[in-house]
């Protein structure tokens, strides 16, 4: 029997949704997908509820119409400057007599780490698990094995509830349940980088329309994870009051000549806003283009560099640097990132099996929505549907809401 | 004895072309109020005054302006505040009898003042508050530091909003948008240089319409019930065209003035001031059809304020300035003309505070009551200046400028564009 399930993504300026069928065998195809622009967003964070609502029920209207079938829950992409990462840790030593590693050994190890309640006013988004030590030594899995004491950790993500009601409501307006909420640069660097890139360590860095989302892996784990209120909206705007242009004309200057690296061919080279030498059509020199653009993106590199400050070691990230997102694609923020953050950086491309008309970087996140579904983040030891009870019932849980009417 | 009896005042001269009976005063306070107030330049119109406050003795002794006043020296013994805003408040409150004495009469008043200094930061809202209280129309020119002088920079965003609770237009020139001033090799200078032409262009934009018969007339009465109410943002512009089509050339230099395109400018105006100066050439139809256009531009509604008026020096040169407000009151019926001394003093705006975290907007969150689902999102609302959520969706074209919560990183607004903040130069 083959199941569906569904992504996704409130995205700054479009709204995402995907079905994906996962055969027998594992396999998964993508059997449906819709994009809608999405007005009721701002650098991540849903401003207008009605407009994102609607964008996302008639993206998900639409990847159903496709795929010919109905999705029950979906997983659902969370960002935004509102979440905080932190690092919890737990530990418990072997209760067995003979020394060996029990499954409950674990879970004790996992409920004191996850025993820290968040904030007033806050809610945990997503718990990714750090590397299982056995008496210090990392272990893929330690169950069976002898040893006096585990340790694990996860990295932790809390946001506003406020701003994960908004995200959730949009969802189950729809009479979906989200099955689980996950980081959207969690998502998009389990489709960019595979498992080889996050073990030699990588950063990722999904440079979004309105937030760049970046994750730091080191040994094959999360050491890091952060959102930066800052993307391509951002570029925009800026060539907007700059160039002193509206923004649709700005937007289409960013795409059809966006730099972000001082070309010297460029010099003394016009380009037209609208084109058609209209009235109010103006030529505006290439160089003011690249000029604009090129700070804001080195300033963001360097908030990414300030940010990670102290994590970055040639030691641990071997796999260097990879950009994705739709802001990505603008020339030179390789370069750019690989001047100010000082590591081989490059545009991710995505795994061989992803049909050409979905690998686009803008896709990344609502791609990996899915791969990341479907992955065991379990325990070890654990069944998998054993582990879950679905976030919507857990959140509801954590802050008192009535289920659903 | 003070200062000023040294130079009296000359309030009974009106020669014939001037209207009588109304009065302006132009008042710079603390340093850069004192070198913008040197620096104007323009034609003298015999009912305007112009007045030096500071705290500096010494530097109120160089200036040129015509009458003086110094302050706070009980406190400062004749310096400077050295940054210190409460202190020129406080000084400056302790003396406000003679402040008052000042602006007695006086029914347009000019601030020009710059809000990262001490003297100007402090004494400016005093100031301002005095001349509503007496009745006059307040005007600010208000230079801004850079935003890299971050503590200056924020205890002057706090001054800002002090001062837009009693003036009637703010007008805030950021030094970040200075460089974005003047031609592409123009030195840091020769942009300080040209913004205080702008200013002084905006004042004698608005003391001809009010002194100067013109074309098209309008008085101080008109002036005044258009700005009459308190100004929200404020947006303020300047064109200048010269030869055949000197009229289109400088509605075209005017929508691209740097001025206008500052992440705190309003894009459109309830309240809309247009001026345009030409030579004896300026035809009526070509008049008319750009303050449609321009009318048309700022989305500006039934306040508006139209003057022309011919200045033979001109040639075929045409300069056109525009100043415009949103209004914080919207909503409420347009009060009569008096003055609106008693609703000056208002309890809303609070000034910002900084936040401490590097990534937090900033939020004041209001205590949450429940509230019916959709009204939930106004959970990030400040309340600040910059909050108007009467505002329309035309006044929220900038791509940022709609959003109450600040986007600050290490003292930074990152919606802000880079290029402003890191001192970029952009010629276009």
């Amino acid at each position: 029997m083959s199941k569906i399930i569904g992504a996704v993504e409130i995205g700054t300026s479009k709204a995402k949704a995907l079905i994906g069928e996962v055969a027998d065998n594992g396999n998964l195809n993508v059997v449906g997908m819709a994009f809608r622009p999405n007005e009721g967003m701002r650098k991540g964070e849903i401003v207008d509820f009605r407009k994102a609502a609607a964008a996302v029920h008639s993206a998900l209207e639409d990847a159903e119409k496709m795929s010919g079938t109905t999705v029950d829950e979906v997983y659902l992409a969370q960002t935004g400057a509102h979440l905080k990462g932190q690092m919890l840790l737990g530990s418990a030593s072997t209760a067995s007599s003979d020394n060996r590693v029990d499954v409950t050994d674990l879970q004790r190890a996992s409920e004191e780490a996850k025993r820290r309640s968040p904030d007033a006013g806050r809610t945990y988004v997503h718990h990714i698990r750090t590397p299982i030590l056995l008496d210090g030594r990392i272990v893929q899995d330690p169950v069976g094995m002898i040893g006096s004491k585990v340790d694990l950790g996860y990295w932790a993500i809390d946001g506003d509830d406020q701003a994960i009601k908004h995200a959730l409501h949009v969802i189950s307006n729809y009479s979906l349940d989200v099955k689980d909420l996950i980081l959207s640069s969690i998502a998009s660097s389990t489709m960019m980088a595979g498992p080889d890139f996050r073990r030699a360590g990588t950063l990722v860095i999904d440079m979004g329309a309105g937030v760049t989302d970046f994750a730091l892996y080191r040994q094959g784990f999360v050491a890091y994870t952060g959102v930066i209120p800052v993307g391509g909206d951002h570029v925009t705007g800026d060539l907007s009051m700059g160039l002193r242009i509206l923004e649709p004309y700005a937007e289409k200057l960013k795409i059809e000549h966006g730099k972000s690296i001082p070309d010297p061919m460029d010099e003394g080279e016009d380009v037209w806003i609208i084109g058609n030498k209209t009235i109010g059509d103006r030529a505006i020199p290439r160089k003011a283009i690249t000029d604009i653009i090129h700070v804001r993106i080195v300033e963001l590199f360097e908030i990414i560099s300030k940010e990670l400050e102290g994590l970055l070691e040639p030691d641990e990230l071997k796999g260097g640097i990879l950009l994705t997102g739709g802001a990505s694609l603008l020339p030179g923020v390789d370069q750019i990132a690989t001047k100010v953050l000082g590591f081989p950086t490059r545009r991710a491309s995505f795994p061989s099996g992803i049909a050409s008309e979905l690998a686009h970087p803008e896709n990344a996140t609502v791609l990996g929505l899915l791969h990341y579904g479907l992955e065991d983040h379990g325990l070890p030891g654990r069944k998998k549907e054993e582990a879950e009870t679905g976030f919507l019932g857990k959140f509801r849980k954590m802050v008192g809401l009535s289920p659903q009417h | 004895m003070s200062q000023e009896n040294l130079f009296p005042q000359e309030t009974n001269f009106s020669p014939e072309n001037e209207l009588p009976g109304i009065r302006a005063k132009i008042i710079g306070i603390g340093g850069a109020g004192l070198s913008l107030i040197d620096g104007l330049c323009f034609d003298n119109f015999q009912s305007v005054e112009h007045l030096a406050i500071d705290v500096d003795s010494r530097a109120l002794a160089d200036s040129i302006a015509s009458e003086k006043l110094s302050f706070g020296r009980r406190h400062t013994r004749g310096m400077g505040t050295g940054g210190e805003h409460t202190l020129a408040r406080k000084a400056l409150e302790e003396e406000k009898d003679v402040i008052r004495k000042k602006l007695e009469g006086v029914d347009l008043v000019f601030l020009l003042a710059g809000l990262g200094g001490g003297t100007g930061g402090g004494a400016a809202p005093v100031i301002a508050r005095l001349a509503r209280e007496s009745g006059a129309l307040v005007f600010a020119f208000t230079p801004l530091p850079f935003s890299w002088e971050k503590s200056r920079h924020s205890m002057a965003e706090e001054c800002l909003a002090d001062l837009r609770k009693f003036a009637n237009a703010v007008i805030p020139l950021p030094n970040d948008s200075l460089l974005q001033m003047g031609g592409a090799d123009a030195t840091a200078l020769e942009c300080f240089a040209e913004a205080g032409r702008n200013v002084s262009k905006g004042i004698t934009a608005i003391c001809a319409l009010v002194f100067r018969r013109g074309m098209i007339d309008v008085d101080f009465v008109h002036l005044r019930k258009a700005f009459n109410r308190r100004a929200g943002r404020t947006l303020f512009g300047y064109g200048e065209g010269e030869g055949e089509d000197a009229i289109r050339q400088a509605v075209r230099e005017l929508l691209l003035c740097p001025m206008l395109h500052l992440p705190d400018v309003s894009k459109a105006a309830d309240a809309l001031l247009i001026l345009i100066t030409g030579g004896t050439g300026m035809s009526m139809a070509s008049l008319q059809q750009v303050s449609l256009e321009i009318r048309d531009e700022f989305k500006a509604g039934e306040h508006i304020v139209f003057g022309a008026h011919v200045d033979e020096n001109m040639g075929d040169r045409v300069q056109i300035t525009v100043l415009g407000a949103t209004d914080l009151e919207a909503g409420t019926p347009p009060a009569d003309v008096a003055p609106a001394a008693k609703g000056v003093i208002s309890a809303l705006p609070k000034s910002k505070v900084a936040h401490p975290s590097k990534l937090q907007k900033q939020n004041q969150t209001t205590p949450t009551t429940p509230t019916p689902k959709l009204s939930r999102f106004k959970k990030q609302e400040t309340i600040d200046q910059n909050t108007f959520d009467f505002m329309e969706a035309e006044n929220q074209r900038g791509i940022f400028g709609d959003l109450p919560s600040r986007n600050l990183y290490a003292g930074e607004d990152l919606d802000v564009p880079a290029y402003l903040r890191r001192g970029v130069k952009v010629s276009i």
